[in-house]
């Protein structure tokens, strides 16, 4: 079963790679399999991955093994609104569903306000009070920052109308932000061709030099 | 030759320029030098700053999509920690993909080396569902959030886990990520439990990061590619075993170096783009909405 | 009655978090570590929670032949078969991690689908260089200077331009002018963000309970 000297996964692999890459000439049925193929999979794989990962270790094994022990029992809780979250699906009971989101989302906000205020907003602020009248260059790149800090958020402050002094400031805004987008767009060039070199690695190295003996 | 057609001229003969530049240095690689930069070597001084039996985080918060950015990433720091007799828990918070990387990456480090002991100087916790949920409860243990490893076995009896409790026995967190997943080991978990986070990130993300890495929220950024390439090369100016590893060919065919040359290429040809680009913009007098 | 009750979860279930940060007494520690615990498991089940409605929508495809429906087959047929490698070991508790067949399904399908799907965008930025990228006005020049030193900077042919300066040059931007934009951006986000959790927590802000008014 192996053609050519490779592996069945090599080739399913490889055609695969070429149906996606086929888009790039026009839509076509290869891709829009590939591309079906690649929806149903991922999916298919969260279920796969909740399950084992999650769901056997820290709830079905410790459920069947010490009910009570450890307080195991407690475990139903979240095990039950796990399951109401489904309820969404059941027209009649629907409501319920609502208790579990409720759950959900007033844990994640709590725990994402932490995170703006106390992980982000505190530090970034902190980090940018820096000395200037030191004297040196560093002085002058400390100044840098401060102003691009300043001038982006005055930028996107939209309560006051950007004229004058504070339309001359978000101007300045607007020019780090480019700086910046700039330097996004050259390394999102980087990210996207470090896959593209991924893939045709795997096409020459892993598919068609061990097809042809090299 | 029309200068306007030039300028719209058919897409696929672009994507086909962009193909060649790509596949020439995978056939025949150019192997161009590659600078250190002080975001990488944050990194690998802190590792270097550890001693035989401290420990490690490394979080595989990637899948597929950036495995050819972060893979390499990966290889050179699971072996930097083994070299140095660093324990290792590794784990993973993302989705999609980030526990099977997880897998595939530690099979083929661990197998260079005969005297690790799995359970003992290194443990595999597999996934765990609940992104910023996960991470705040390891801060309390790590047994309690991760009961068996990948594999489902129990972990009790690991001595790793016995010495490493939770985030008070890790000396730095390592997550190589994806999306938004590095920055929340910063703002969440530097800013809360106080551990030193360094961040191997798709090249996307970099920019973003450099604000955490000023504040030092980060102490250690390595974007992408080219930020595995510098590890790679610290790597081989500092030991005699990494300038063996990556020279053999066929780990160069999955090292960051080598990939540089790809990088190093299309950069150009897209540079050209831009400048030709321009030139024809401006030539033909600046059409509107083009 | 429906609708006040996960509004209140959502109040206590939201503060929690918060009030443990600011009170780390060991009762209220206590329960906040345990709702960690809980949530890693309502967050696994909400995970799939797409599933269903992506099974009935293609359900509903195939069953009235709509347009494209041979694709409906085809992502259900992945899904299903990567659902089922993936639970089969926990349920006839066979394997405790993943299933042999998971983990080669992941490595030769799932995985170059995702990676090559991505990699496309490789050609799409190169196009969108070509064409889209013009040095229009001071903004977009600044961009686009930026975007060229910095992609310079990451190849070795920038210093070997430049006599060495290209690194520092590109490392000077990232460090401080583009640091400072995203700094400014993250601030600003982050504000917006943690203002948004307050609403949610309060009550203000709803739309995540859905339309229905019951």
């Amino acid at each position: 079963m192996q053609p050519l000297g490779l592996s069945i996964g090599v080739w399913v692999n490889a055609l695969l790679t070429l149906c996606i890459l086929s888009f790039l000439y026009k839509d076509n049925p290869f891709f829009r399999f590939a591309e079906s193929l690649f929806a149903g999979m991922s999916l298919g794989y969260y279920i796969g991955i909740v399950t084992v990962q999650t769901l056997q270790p820290n709830l079905i094994r410790p459920l069947g093994e010490t009910f009570f022990g450890n307080h195991n029992y407690l475990l139903l809780i979240p095990m039950a609104l796990g399951i109401m979250l489904y309820f969404r699906y059941i027209p009649r009971i629907s409501w319920l569903s609502r208790i579990a989101l409720a759950v959900y989302i007033g844990y994640y906000v709590g725990v994402l306000m932490m995170q703006k205020i106390h992980g982000q907003v505190i530090p970034q602020t902190r980090d940018t009070i820096m000395p200037v009248t030191t004297g040196g260059i560093d002085a002058l790149w400390n100044l840098v920052v401060i102003i691009g800090v300043f001038s982006v958020l005055v930028y996107f402050y939209f309560s006051v109308e950007h004229k004058g002094v504070v339309g001359k400031v978000s101007r300045v805004g607007i020019w780090f932000l480019m700086i910046s987008f700039g330097a996004s767009f050259g390394y999102t060039i980087m990210a996207r061709i470090s896959l593209l070199m991924g893939r045709f690695s795997f096409l020459v190295n892993n598919w068609i030099r061990p097809m042809f003996g090299s | 030759m029309n200068l306007k057609k030039l300028l719209y001229i058919d897409r696929r003969i672009i994507y086909l320029v962009v193909a060649i530049g790509a596949l020439i240095p995978i056939i025949r690689p150019i192997g161009l030098p590659v600078e250190p930069t002080d975001p990488v070597i944050g990194l690998f001084d802190k590792l270097e700053s550890l001693s035989p039996g401290d420990a490690v985080i490394i979080s595989y918060d990637y899948g597929p999509s950036s495995e050819p950015e972060l893979n390499p990433m990966s290889s050179a720091i699971l072996r930097h920690c083994f070299h140095r007799e660093i324990k290792v828990l590794i784990m993973a918070v993302f989705p999609l993909g980030g526990v099977n990387m997880a897998i595939r990456e530690v099979e083929r480090i661990t197998s260079e080396f005969e005297d690790l002991e799995y359970g003992v100087d290194y443990v595999n916790l597999g996934y765990k569902d609940g992104g910023q949920a996960a991470m705040k409860a390891l801060a309390v243990s790590i047994r309690d959030v991760f009961p068996a490893d990948v594999d489902g076995n129990d972990i009790s009896a690991m001595p790793i886990i016995n010495e490493i409790r939770n985030y008070d026995d890790v000396e730095v967190v390592i997550s190589l990520a994806t999306g938004i997943i590095g920055e929340w080991w910063a703002d969440l978990v530097n800013a809360q439990f106080s551990v030193p986070v360094a961040v191997g990130c798709t090249a996307v993300s970099a920019p973003k990061y450099y604000a955490f890495l000023r504040s030092g929220q980060m102490i250690a950024v390595l974007g992408g590619l080219k930020g595995a390439s510098e590890y790679e090369e610290l790597l081989r100016r500092n030991f005699v075993w990494a300038r063996k590893v990556y020279s053999d060919p066929a780990e160069m065919k999955l090292a960051a170096t080598t990939g540089m040359d790809v990088q190093a290429i299309v950069h150009v040809i897209i540079i050209v783009f831009i400048i030709f680009g321009n030139i024809m913009y401006f030539a033909t007098g600046k059409e509107k909405g083009r | 009655m429906r609708r006040t009750i996960p509004l209140v979860l959502t109040f206590v279930v939201g503060m929690y978090p918060i009030f443990a940060f600011f009170v780390p007494h060991a009762s209220i520690s206590g329960v906040n570590q345990w709702l960690d615990r809980a949530l890693m498991i309502v967050a696994a089940f909400a995970l799939p929670l797409g599933v269903v409605n992506l099974v009935g929508m293609n359900l509903t495809k195939i069953k009235q032949k709509r347009e494209g429906w041979p694709y409906a087959i085809v992502l259900l047929a992945g899904l299903v078969v990567m659902a089922y490698f993936g639970v089969i070991g926990v349920i006839t508790r066979q394997h405790t991690g993943f299933h042999p067949t998971f983990q080669m399904l992941f490595d030769n399908m799932v995985s170059p689908l995702q990676a090559t799907m991505f990699s496309l965008l490789a050609f799409y930025v190169a196009s969108a260089a070509y064409r889209a990228f013009r040095a229009r006005n001071v903004e977009a020049t600044i961009l686009l200077v930026a975007a060229i030193i910095v992609m310079l900077g990451r190849i070795p042919f920038g210093d070997m331009l430049t006599g060495g300066r290209m690194t520092p040059l590109s490392e000077w931007i990232m460090n401080r002018p583009n640091a400072a934009a995203q700094r400014g951006i993250i601030i600003g986000a982050a504000l917006g963000a943690a203002s948004m959790s307050i609403r949610v927590i309060l009550g203000i802000e709803r739309t995540y309970l859905g339309k229905s008014r019951d």
